[in-house]
């Protein structure tokens, strides 16, 4: 059994008396695509914050190569190369691009100033790659479509070396389209190891995309299975009713 | 024509913006100048607006910084006022038996005092705002009450004056540097802008970038270089009033000889506001900490996901305000001479105006240095002008407040056509 | 339970007070318009010195530069039991409330320094119109002929046009005859010192500096205007002011202001003080020894006391010395040739 690339074990999280996230385990290994599943408020995108660096957890522990680590700040994340997509890209709307995608780890010159241009220039190569189309370098990043603004996003996840990725609801506001271009990326990144969660309402997508997929519900943990192992009907009712059939008796 | 005009703007990449303020600033110049009679660009008066408009320029620039975060400040009135206050019972009544009646110590020591003092208010006030998240607006509208109410507790309604001679040459027309050297730091100033324009075309060229033609950056070098030595002309056009210069030689026990001229130059005054707008500008574009307010003021919270401390930032941007308040505090007090507890009353609402006009957007985000800076002069010589012309205080009011909101307007159509949210 | 304990205090004052006639018992109650400005500080301590004297309590509150306030103010006094009351008006055509409160409970008011046109108050101050006659009478002086700049005070403090009434007078005749021409007049925005160098500076660069004298009407504005005219090499051009500021006895020692009118404000305190507690024990406005009718601009005619006040210039200055209103060492610093200072 080797060793998961990142694991949470009994990760618990309090808001003003609620249990956002209750006694959850989950990992990922390398190269493999970890689905979270829920309705809204079951706990997916809290779960994830914690990974992130963006909220504290309260119990529990987490595992990077096997080795326990602390996560405090979103710096730490992505100290241990753990890079997120938010659902609100996170983006400086006032921001360029390549700010954009340096925000917090700028490049420097020798006296310290922030080099724009070896950091466009950077960009532009990262961006050929994922979205070969895109020019717009200099522009403020409110004035880019939803597609455009997402390939910054995952641009900047995948600059910086992240070997463990999340991703949350990456397809909700793109066409078909960049929805396939994102499939492809995922792929894609499959195949370099790294190992990813991803977040989504879209049933069908998760199983085309996922290995294994997770279900929450209220904080709690409903169940882990292997894509293969199960049907979509079968987790449908263990979003809404809560119940795994596969443990059921 | 229109469109070869639009097309060259494009080209040499001036942001249209400062055109419409610089056009704006001219407008304005030629219509006071028509309605004195010729006396508003003249040397003498566009010399005097400089140093009028000194202490709001540099303050300006630090609100925007405060603007860009989505916060306010409206006790850096307040604050000029109790720092120049200890600047002054410093200079006056504490130095003077510590080290000596005029020593030159006294102004390197109380101008560092003064900043310390308005940093850590600055510092005590941010801290309030980012880490105990108490709104800007109450925060600085409590700071407005409490350190006016401190400048009269500490001076006990007391004006202090006079200051100490070499303080006093950091706001007003006793401290100039001169006609050599203004044209010597003129011609600086020219060679590093075309150093500095030569380096970013050669390294825009080194990363394969798009560059502007030759000719568009000789054009825009000659723009810069002149309008550098424009300025200084002007400054130095303005002659010392002979019966100064006879003082002066009397002081010396000398006669003046016949025909004798001097010209002023640069007030020192004018230096610190061009040295503080230069810093600023450096700081905004091309530091981290500059690019980490701007990415703050756009979405705070994409700034926090990103790992950027923004409470500590908080922190840093109004010590900054409380630092470039205690410089204006200096040159303040020294151009009047004194320091009395109303200095500094409702310059809140000048400085807020001056960064507003030049482009500040309130919703946070949006903002530049030269933009408040000219937003500053452009206000300053609308009062100017209009107390030369002989209109009363209330109307004087009136019509600045008029212009605000007209300006902020215009800004706002601008915005919805270029595309801008 | 609260509101008896009220009512019972309300009652003790009630009962306290006017008992003696001495002043025993006597409380007096000020209502400030804004006590954050410089000088009221001495106002109030010789009104202290004039109640002690008397054994008469001090009451006080802040109106803090707001005429609805300070009718609050005025209305609490009263409810606290005062037996006489001394008012400086923030806005002496608003207190009419005031005045009507004051009456109804049968107490005395006096208007200090600042007019309030209504015979119930008596008008005690130092002859504003007079200051501004001998402001530009020590100005014309020394410079019967020439170009004036008139800097005058706040557009919105009705003392800023007393002040201008009285310097025309005096330069009434001279204007009429040629001799002098105003060739700037400027009002100074909250009374700052920033702004009437700003405007002085404006005219300096209009006229081409073809000034010969200015009539600033405050020591603060001077300090502006000396500013702006040493930024010409003219300071030394006579300069008027009042108030006694200690910067500005200073100049006047230097020579670069021509007269500050004193009005030694703890004469008017006193004065006040002592009103106050006659008033309280009963004397009528007519009676207070040393009243005249004073007719107000709007026609109306008060009881009132007008003080004298003191023009200061270069060859008095023993005078401020020896009262005690300035420091030896602050008089003269940095001052070279002068009698007083040797």
């Amino acid at each position: 059994m080797t060793t998961p690339l990142l694991e949470m074990r009994n990760i618990s999280i309090n808001f003003g008396g609620i249990k956002a996230v209750d006694d959850v385990s989950v990992h990922v290994m390398p190269g493999e695509v970890v689905g979270l599943l829920g309705h809204n408020g079951a706990g997916k995108s809290t779960l994830i914050k914690i990974l992130a660096g963006a909220y504290q957890k309260d119990e529990g522990e987490i595992f990077v190569d096997g080795k326990q680590v602390e996560i405090n700040n979103p710096r730490d994340a992505r100290a241990h190369n753990i890079e997120t997509i938010y659902q609100t890209l996170a983006l400086s709307d006032n921001l360029d691009a390549a700010s954009n995608l340096f925000l917090g780890r700028e490049l420097v010159n020798r006296w310290g100033l922030v080099d724009d241009t070896k950091m466009e220039s950077e960009s532009r190569k990262i961006m050929a790659r994922l979205n070969p189309n895109f020019q717009r370098f200099s522009e403020p990043v409110r004035s880019l479509s939803g597609g455009q603004r997402q390939s910054v996003a995952i641009a900047r996840a995948v600059y910086f070396n992240a070997r463990i990725l999340i991703m949350d609801e990456p397809t909700a506001a793109l066409g078909v389209h960049e929805t396939a271009m994102v499939a492809d990326l995922i792929k894609e990144l499959k195949t370099q190891g790294l190992g990813i969660f991803l977040i989504s309402h879209d049933t069908r997508e998760m199983m085309d995309l996922c290995d294994r997929v997770s279900v929450m519900k209220n904080g709690a943990l409903i169940g882990t299975e292997r894509v293969e192992d199960v049907t979509e009907d079968d987790i449908l009712s263990m979003i809404i009713m809560g119940k795994n059939p596969k443990q059921a008796a | 024509m229109a469109n070869g005009l639009g097309k060259l703007i494009k080209t040499l990449q001036i942001d249209t913006r400062l055109l419409g303020m610089i056009g704006a600033f001219v407008a304005i110049s030629l219509v006071f100048h028509i309605a004195t009679g010729g006396t508003f660009l003249t040397p003498r008066n566009l010399f005097t607006l400089t140093l009028q408009t000194a202490s709001v320029a540099v303050m300006a620039t630090g609100m925007v910084f405060v603007i860009v975060t989505r916060n306010i400040d409206l006790s850096i009135g307040s604050l000029l006022g109790i720092v120049g206050m200890m600047m002054g019972i410093l200079q006056v009544q504490i130095l003077p038996e510590l080290v000596g009646f005029g020593s030159p110590s006294i102004w390197i020591i109380t101008v560092l005092f003064g900043i310390i003092v308005g940093a850590f208010i600055g510092g005590f006030q941010g801290w309030l705002i980012g880490y105990l998240a108490i709104p800007s607006f109450i925060v600085t509208l409590g700071g407005l009450l409490i350190w006016r109410g401190g400048a009269w507790w500490v001076s006990k309604g007391t004006t202090i004056s006079p200051l100490d001679p070499s303080f006093v040459m950091l706001g007003g027309p006793t401290g100039t540097i001169g006609a050599t050297a203004s044209w010597g730091l003129a011609i600086i100033g020219s060679l590093l802008t075309i150093y500095f324009l030569m380096t970013a075309r050669r390294n825009h060229l080194s990363h394969g970038f798009a560059v502007k033609p030759v000719w568009a950056e000789y054009a825009l070098g000659a723009i810069l270089v002149g309008g550098i030595c424009g300025i200084t002309a002007i400054m130095n056009a303005y002659l010392v009033p002979s019966r100064i210069l006879e003082r002066r030689f009397a002081a010396d026990g000398l006669e003046m000889p016949e025909g004798y001229t001097e010209a002023y130059g640069f007030p020192i005054s004018v230096l610190i506001m061009l040295a503080v707008a230069i810093v600023m500008t450096i700081i905004a574009k091309k530091t981290r900490f500059g690019r980490y307010v701007f990415a703050m003021g756009g979405n705070p919270e994409a700034a926090e996901l990103s790992g950027l401390n923004t409470r500590f930032l908080t922190v840093k941007v109004f010590a900054l305000m409380g630092a470039l308040t205690a410089i204006a505090g200096v040159i303040a007090s020294a151009r009047l001479g004194s320091a009395g507890s109303s200095l500094g009353e409702l310059d809140e609402l000048r400085v807020i105006a001056a960064a507003v006009i030049g482009g500040t957007a309130l919703a946070g985000g949006v903002g530049t240095i030269y933009g408040a800076i000219l937003g500053a002069f452009i206000m300053q010589a609308l009062v100017s002008g209009m107390g030369m012309v002989g209109v009363d205080a209330p109307l004087q009011n009136m019509i600045v407040g008029g212009v605000l909101i007209l300006a902020v307007w215009v800004d706002i159509i601008y915005r919805r056509k270029t595309g801008d949210s | 339970m609260h509101k008896s304990i009220i009512a019972a205090a309300v009652v003790a004052a009630g009962f306290g007070s006017a008992v003696f006639a001495d002043g025993h018992g006597i409380t007096v109650g000020v209502s400030w318009s804004d006590f954050q400005e410089e000088r009221w500080k001495t106002d109030e301590a010789a009104m202290l010195g004039a109640f002690d004297a008397a054994g008469a309590n001090y009451l006080s509150a802040d109106a803090q530069s707001s005429a609805t306030k300070q009718l609050a103010d005025v209305e609490s006094l009263i409810t606290q039991g005062v037996d006489a009351l001394i008012i400086l008006a923030q806005d002496g055509g608003s207190i009419g409330p005031a005045l009507d409160a004051a009456e109804a409970a049968g107490i005395p008011v006096i208007g200090y320094d600042r007019l309030i046109e209504d015979p119930r108050a008596f008008y005690l101050t130092f002859d504003n119109v007079e200051v501004g006659r001998m402001q530009a009478a020590a100005v014309l002086n020394l410079v019967p002929e020439g170009n004036y700049v008139m800097i005058k005070g706040s557009p919105t403090d009705p003392n800023a046009d007393f002040l201008r009434g009285g310097q025309q007078e005096i330069l009434q005749a001279a204007i009429d005859s040629g001799a002098i021409t105003i060739v700037g007049e400027a009002y100074t925005d909250g009374w700052q010192p920033s702004n009437a160098q700003r405007n002085m500076e404006q005219i300096l660069t209009q006229t081409d500096n073809a000034v010969d004298a200015v009539v600033a009407s405050n020591d603060g504005t001077a300090g502006g205007v000396v500013a702006a005219l040493a930024g010409q090499g003219m300071d030394g051009i006579p300069v008027s002011g009042q108030d006694g500021d200690h910067a500005a006895l200073n100049r006047v020692a230097q020579g670069t202001q021509t007269v500050s009118v004193w009005k030694d404000s703890r004469e008017l305190g006193r004065n006040a003080g002592e009103i106050a507690v006659a008033l309280a024990g009963g004397a009528a406005l007519a009676d207070i020894s040393g009243a005249a009718t004073f007719t107000s601009p709007g026609g109306v005619d008060v009881s009132s006391i007008l003080l004298a006040p003191q023009p200061i210039t270069i060859d008095n200055l023993n005078l401020v010395l020896d009262a005690g209103w300035i420091g030896k060492d602050v008089l003269c610093q940095g001052v070279t040739g002068v009698a007083v200072c040797e």
